[in-house]
Formats: C-alpha cells, structure tokens, sequence
C-alpha cells in the first residue's frame, strides 16, 4: 500500500516573480517576501521528541534535530518575509537563546544560526473559516504590499488602529446587548 | 387595594429579561467564555469535581532474548486525580429612584431603567470575571510599587488595568496572609498605572497586594486563570495535585523573553515546544492570546496584516475583500488579543483543554422567586433604592498543562 506522507508544491515561477516585483529583494539579491505550501516548507527543530501513534499513545521519546513543516496548516499556501541575520541577534545572542538541554545533550532547538537570514511567516491563504483559497498573484502581491505599506507606517498610527479596533468592537457588543434585550421585553416605541 | 411597589415591577422587568442572561453573558469575545462549559462533564455539586488525568506512560519495553532469556519485570501507567472546586461571584445592582425618575418617558421608565442597569451590569460582570481569569488563583488584582496619600502605583504588569473604577479591593501583604482591609476605588488610571481609594488601609506599604473583594483569611483562593494553569513552576499546588511530584507533566512550556522585544524566534520556540510534545502537527487548535502591546509589538515587525489596514473603510475592510477576513496571526497561530492580558506575555493555548466546572450558571439571586429586594435607610426605613444580582458559581480547568506554552518577561513597547 502506497502511503502520501505530506504533500509538496513548488510555487510557480510566475507567482514568485510577481511577489519579488512587489516586494523586492534583499541584500542577497533574493525575494523579501515569497509564497510556500505548507507542506514542502520545513524548517529545523530541535529537543526532546515525543512521538505518538494515532490515538495519543506514546510510541517513542527521542532528543534529535528535525526537519519537520515549519507552518501548519500543512495544505495552504502561506506567505512568508525575509528577515536579515541581525535581526536574530548576534550568533552568541542566538544560541545562548536557542539552546536546550536534554538528558545534558545540547541542542539548538531552532537548528543553526541564520547566517544569510530566514523567512518568516505572514499570512496563510485561507478564508475566514480556515478553508483553502486557491493561490492567485493578485492575491499575494496585495498581501505583500498591504503588509509593506503598513510596516512604513508611524507606530502612533497602528496603536490608534489597534485602539479604534477596541472602540468598535466595545459598540458592537453594546449594540448586540441592546437587541438581546429589546426582544426580551419590546418597548412601546419599538412595537 | 395595595399600590403596586416600584420593586414588584422591576422584579417583572428582570423576569423578561432573564433568559436573556445567558446570551448576554456567554458571548465568545472574552477569554473565560471562550473556555466552554464542556458538555462531558457533569453539573458539579459543592463536592471536589475530579479530573482523572493520564499522568505518565506505563511498561517497559526492549530487546529481548527468545533463547531462554529473562524478559524483565512491567510497568503500569501512572494516574492522578486533578480536583476542582467552583467558586461564587456576584454582582449587586442598586438602582435609585433618581435613575427611575431620570427617565424622560414615564411609561417606559421602570423598564428601561431596569433594562438598562443589567445590560450595563452583566458587561462590568464579565469585565470582571475577565480581569479574573487573567491572574494566578488567587485573586490578586496587582501589586503595589509606590504609594502617595491616596494613590497606589502599581507594578506593571499588569499595573492597574485588573481593577476598575468604585470597585471594593482590599490589600493584602506581599505573602498574602495579613489582610489589611478593604477601601474604594475612586480612580483608575491604566497608562499611568495608578489608582486611587477613598482610604488607605492601615500598614499598606509598597509591595503589598491588592486583591478583589470577597477573598478572606491567609492565602485565599479565587478563579483559577491563564497565570495558574500556565506554569512551569514546580513547587505549590495545581488543582489539587503537588507540582514538585510531577515536574515535568504539569509544567507548561516557557520561553522567558529576557525583557526584550517580542521576535519571531521567540514565538517559533513556544510553537515548537508544543509540537515537541504532542506531536509535530498537533498545534491546529492554538490560539496566541495576548496584550495589545505585543499585538502591537508583533505588527511593528512587520509579518502580518496590520490593524491599520483592517480598520480600513471604518473597521469593515472584511466586507470589501475576502483576504481582509483572515485572522491576524503569530507564526501561523491566530492571535486573540485582549486589553485584559498580561502585557509582558503571549500565552499559546489550546482551549479545547481548558473547561469550566459549573456549578451555578449566571442567574440572579432568588429567595423564594423574590429577585429585587429592598435597600433600608439608617433609620430603619427603606431607602429610595433595590438591589438585584447576578450570581455564578464555577471553576476553571486545564486537563493538559504541556498542551499549551508562554512567552513571559517580554519588553512592553514603548506609548503604552
């Protein structure tokens, strides 16, 4: 019997140049932002594993360093941004972060340093009831630019965003207290 | 014939509404009613609810030798019992005859008065119950770091954003043993975190804590929430069990920020935690719950869409477009946030773990079907007032501390 382990796209070539238009590229001359499918992207864990049959039950305890998806859903698309190596600190700063020990073996539990940077996720290309949204370039080179745009803006403006966001919803539980009420007990005025 | 009591009609007022409470009550926009009431546990009576729990794998496995070897002795898996015990809150609703009259409509004014009073009571109810949840257990509101006269600065976090304005706090001392009585809140002021109180307990002094009303004697125990059951501590008590005989199986994964920014490498280490532990793709039910501040903190890096974007055409971009309807998101994690967090953490949950042992849903206080009662003067008289409250009884659980992980000791960015 033939058994599909994790399923793997490559993104189209005429995707990921859309995305580098909209994005640009880094100082390696590589994308800011790129499109990956959820199961061809992996990504380094390291630690104690505790692996489990399909009810739950412990099968195995083991201290390794995996490659394993980094994102799930492992069947969407999802839009990832480069950050630079400094951003992760210096490689002192990132294993004196990052490393764990196990029964005294150490560890990197996010795998090596990222010397020339990594992708880190943005946004997964699903609907708001987590259900698959098929990839388009239109899509993703709004995502990207719509995330550009909003990064260059003063952080004053996305706490007030934030705060206006708390405002509204504040009404709209008002509003919906108000009509859970008002079919409680119908007022003169609203018959 | 006896005149009507102005009482009488506000009980039939509040027995309109009373089915209603629950919708009011149960809306799924704060952390404690995003915990379900779990359909497979029993009502819970004034006795223990118990919580049997798979504590530790059993048996013994290896290589053995079928040529007339030794196959070694067995193993069994070790079981526990977690225990829960629900407490009460209320919330007492006094309404005076000046909010009656206050009304501009005489014929609607009981019943818009009345209408009015629980709308605006059950929303400071469960922005209490809220601020509750966010604590460890027991009760404590905040811790003070300062005080001048009347006013307390607090330590952030979570500085003075658990405790709202007129609410009855007392002060305990910094090992919660010695109560040092209670006082007033007559200001609240969440960027400052600072409060102020009608009167200064006596002995208040710098790092006492201040706790919400009703706890009494040494070491009091209130709702358990996120600070409790997301732990990696190892000595104290976790719903009845002793932490130091189970170490590793009921400490929640940590990753400590060393007071530094939130980074994405952070979130990838609490992430992996939980998929270390429960498997590499058993992380679909997270939710990243946290502060405003980190939410804005996560925005400020630049890898989501921002609120600014989505505040877009007066907050209903997700009408205009499809991809504005996604979930901001940590790493793939949806990103729950609330004005009630800890701002120095991001909690990952899984809260299809979390439960609540319920033994009282939200109702108003009956004797004998009397809902409204009567407020007396200090003549003996009545005064020109009644009172009505809202009572509830529960506990909160978590069956599996390991499902879950915290980032703690984050920076709180700066304006806030």
């Amino acid at each position: 019997m033939i058994r599909v382990i994790r399923e793997t796209h490559e993104t189209p070539p005429f995707v990921q140049r859309r995305i580098a238009r909209a994005g640009g590229l880094n100082r390696f001359g590589e994308p800011n932002f790129r499109v990956v499918w959820g199961g061809s992207r992996l990504g380094w864990i390291g630690g104690r594993w505790t692996d489990r049959d399909a009810n739950g039950s412990t099968i195995r305890k083991k201290i390794e360093l995996r490659q394993v998806p980094k994102y799930l859903p492992l069947d969407r698309w999802h839009i990832e941004r480069w950050f630079p190596p400094e951003s992760y600190g210096s490689p002192d700063i990132w294993h004196a972060q990052t490393i764990e020990t196990e029964d005294g073996i150490r560890i990197p539990a996010l795998g090596p340093y990222p010397s020339r940077g990594e992708y880190e996720h943005c946004f997964t290309l699903q609907d708001a009831k987590g259900n698959f949204v098929p990839l388009t370039p239109e899509a993703c080179e709004w995502i990207v630019r719509a995330i550009d745009w909003a990064r260059r803006q003063p952080n004053s403006a996305r706490r007030a965003a934030i705060y206006a966001r708390e405002a509204r919803r504040e009404c709209e539980r008002d509003h919906a207290a108000d009509c859970i009420l008002d079919s409680a007990s119908p007022t003169p005025a609203m018959a | 014939m006896a005149q009507m009591q102005n009482a009488q009609s506000v009980a039939l007022q509040l027995e309109k509404v009373r089915d209603k409470l629950p919708l009011l009550y149960e809306r799924d926009d704060i952390l404690l009613t995003m915990i379900q009431q779990r359909g497979d546990v029993e009502r819970v009576s004034s006795r223990n609810m118990r919580l049997p729990l798979q504590i530790r794998p059993g048996g013994k496995a290896g290589l053995a030798n079928m040529d007339g070897g030794d196959l070694g002795r067995g193993s069994g898996t070790v079981y526990d019992v977690a225990q829960v015990t629900p407490v009460f809150f209320r919330h007492a609703v006094e309404i005076t005859k000046l909010v009656e009259y206050a009304s501009n409509a005489p014929e609607k004014a009981i019943e818009n008065a009345a209408k009015r009073e629980v709308k605006n009571a059950m929303a400071q109810f469960r922005s209490f119950l809220d601020k509750v949840i966010q604590t460890n257990g027991n009760g404590v509101l905040g811790t003070i770091s300062s005080i001048a006269s009347n006013t307390f600065t607090m330590a952030k976090p979570p500085g003075s954003v658990l405790v709202y304005y007129n609410q009855t706090i007392q002060v305990y001392d910094p090992t919660l043993t010695t109560n040092r009585g209670s006082c007033n809140v007559t200001a609240v002021d969440p960027f400052g975190s600072t409060i102020s109180v009608d009167s200064v307990p006596a002995g208040t002094s710098p790092n006492d804590v201040i706790v919400h009303d009703g706890l009494s004697g040494a070491q009091p125990v209130s709702l358990f929430g996120i600070l409790y059951h997301q732990s990696n501590a190892t000595t104290g008590t976790w719903l009845n069990l002793n932490r130091a005989t189970y170490p590793v199986e009921l400490a929640t994964p940590r990753v400590n920020g060393n007071n530094s920014a939130l980074t994405p490498g952070a979130v990838r280490l609490a992430i992996n935690k939980v998929r270390k532990s429960l498997g590499s793709n058993q992380v679909s039910k997270l939710i990243a719950y946290t502060s405003l501040e980190q939410e804005h903190q996560w925005e400020q890096l630049g890898v989501t869409i921002s609120q600014i974007i989505k505040e877009g055409a007066g907050g209903r971009a997700s009408d205009l477009d499809l991809l504005f309807t996604g979930e901001k998101s940590m790493a793939g994690v949806p990103i729950k946030s609330s004005i009630n967090a800890n701002q120095s953490r991001v909690d990952f949950l899984d809260l299809s773990h979390w439960g609540r042992a319920v033994m009282q849903d939200i109702d108003f206080y009956d004797v004998g079907g009397q809902t409204v009662f009567p407020i007396y003067g200090a003549s003996g008289g009545l005064a020109s007032a009644y009172i009505f409250y809202f009572v509830t009884g529960f506990q909160v659980w978590n069956e599996s501390p390991r499902s879950g992980a915290y980032i703690d000791n984050l920076a709180i960015p700066s304006g806030y």
